[in-house]
């Protein structure tokens, strides 16, 4: 398992690799934590404290829209899915965060590959 | 064998958030969720209730400032209302510096303590109306901190007005002559203001924790007022008597300072602790 990162470094990452998985379809809160984890390796995890301030603020934003809908067990789970106005905010976010790891990349030689 | 009782965690959720306004239902539930979905995969990993409990617990380390942070991410605005921002932010500030100058210069007694009380009523207003827009260090730690302080000089004040005597009186009286605090009127002043300094310690650390603050932060707030007592007695006083009273009394005789500081911080630190503990605690975990 790849280390896990401090949690003020992967809690700025929150909206990117949030918004991103919505980008592929609607999960709920639970559910966007563990595919996180799972797909990153274990390297950034989301606990419910970091998550869900995190996911009411882009709701705010107009960036996700939650609704509640049974999942398959017939469980109330709230989904959130990516509006257009939060499809627009993932090109510039992940132009951010590129220029950012360059700009990194440059100072400490850290690559961003 | 019965089957284990399984959480409430709905009920466990409302308890913990406790009065945060903008945590509703519909945040309760979807955070008992989560937790319940935590709950089940650990049991299901690790086949354990309590292990599995404890790991649930573990994702939120403290549900004071989670409720904050809701409520925060949940409020319409995100900046400062503007009559705040522009009126009563820059008058407090003002006319706290005119009361912290007027208090070192020793001047205008009255005006002092109209500028202390005038600065307090303007900082409630301001963070009664303001409390869920503002970051959370301001919330938790400077306003908290600023109402304990004022309400401790408040009670100075009033101590004084009720004594008939002139401010600053006693407080000088007692940090030169330590030894008047064990008769008369000196000691009756000194020890009614301390027994105040419990109900400040309460105050500033209960309006922390109901901002979301840590328990640093409500310590912090809750001894807000010793902490100033220490620098003004440590290093205002001495940089003061040195460089612009030139009074050599006070840097000739530390031990007298040191006196004050103990007298004027130390002690009341010890009784604004007092009054902070029960707001330094968590919320007790009811059994599920």
């Amino acid at each position: 398992m790849t280390k896990r990162i401090r949690s003020k470094i992967a809690r700025g990452s929150g909206e990117l690799a949030t918004l991103s998985l919505l980008a592929e379809q609607p999960l709920y809160g639970f559910e966007i934590a563990r595919q996180i984890g799972e797909r990153t390796g274990g390297a950034l995890q989301f606990t419910l404290a970091s998550l869900y301030p995190l996911l009411y603020e882009m709701e705010k934003r107009g960036w996700v829209e939650g609704h509640w809908q049974a999942n398959h067990a017939g469980r109330d789970r709230r989904y959130y899915r990516l509006t257009s106005a939060g499809r627009k905010q993932l090109a510039p976010l992940k132009q951010e965060w590129r220029s950012f790891f360059q700009a990194l990349d440059s100072l400490a030689g850290v690559s961003h590959a | 064998m019965p089957e284990p009782v399984k959480p409430d965690w709905t009920k466990l959720v409302r308890e913990r958030l406790g009065e945060m306004r903008s945590c509703n239902q519909d945040v309760v539930t979807e955070l008992a969720a989560h937790l319940e979905e935590v709950y089940e995969e650990a049991c299901a990993r690790r086949s354990n209730e309590t292990e599995a409990m404890r790991f649930a617990l573990e994702q939120v380390d403290d549900w004071q400032v989670l409720g904050a942070e809701i409520a925060r991410a949940k409020s319409e605005e995100d900046s400062m209302d503007h009559r705040t921002k522009i009126v009563l932010l820059p008058a407090i500030a003002i006319m706290f510096a005119v009361g912290l100058v007027l208090l070192f210069l020793d001047r205008a007694e009255i005006l002092q303590r109209l500028v202390w009380i005038a600065c307090m009523a303007l900082l409630l207003y301001a963070a009664a109306s303001e409390a869920n827009r503002l970051n959370l260090r301001t919330r938790a730690v400077w306003l908290p901190g600023f109402v304990s302080l004022i309400a401790a000089s408040l009670f100075m004040f009033a101590e004084e007005i009720v004594l008939a005597h002139d401010a600053s009186f006693y407080f000088t009286d007692i940090s030169l002559r330590p030894g008047h605090l064990i008769s008369g009127l000196p000691r009756w002043f000194y020890m009614l203001w301390l027994i105040a300094q419990v109900l400040c310690g309460a105050l500033g650390a209960f309006l922390s924790r109901r901002g979301g603050g840590t328990r640093v932060a409500r310590l912090a707030a809750g001894t807000f007022p010793a902490l100033v007592m220490f620098l003004v007695c440590g290093f205002v006083i001495p940089v003061s008597a040195f460089f612009y009273e030139h009074n050599t009394l006070v840097l000739s005789h530390p031990s007298r300072l040191a006196l004050g500081i103990l007298i004027w911080a130390a002690v009341p630190a010890v009784a604004m602790l007092v009054g902070a503990a029960p707001f330094l605690k968590e919320a007790k975990l009811q059994q599920a």
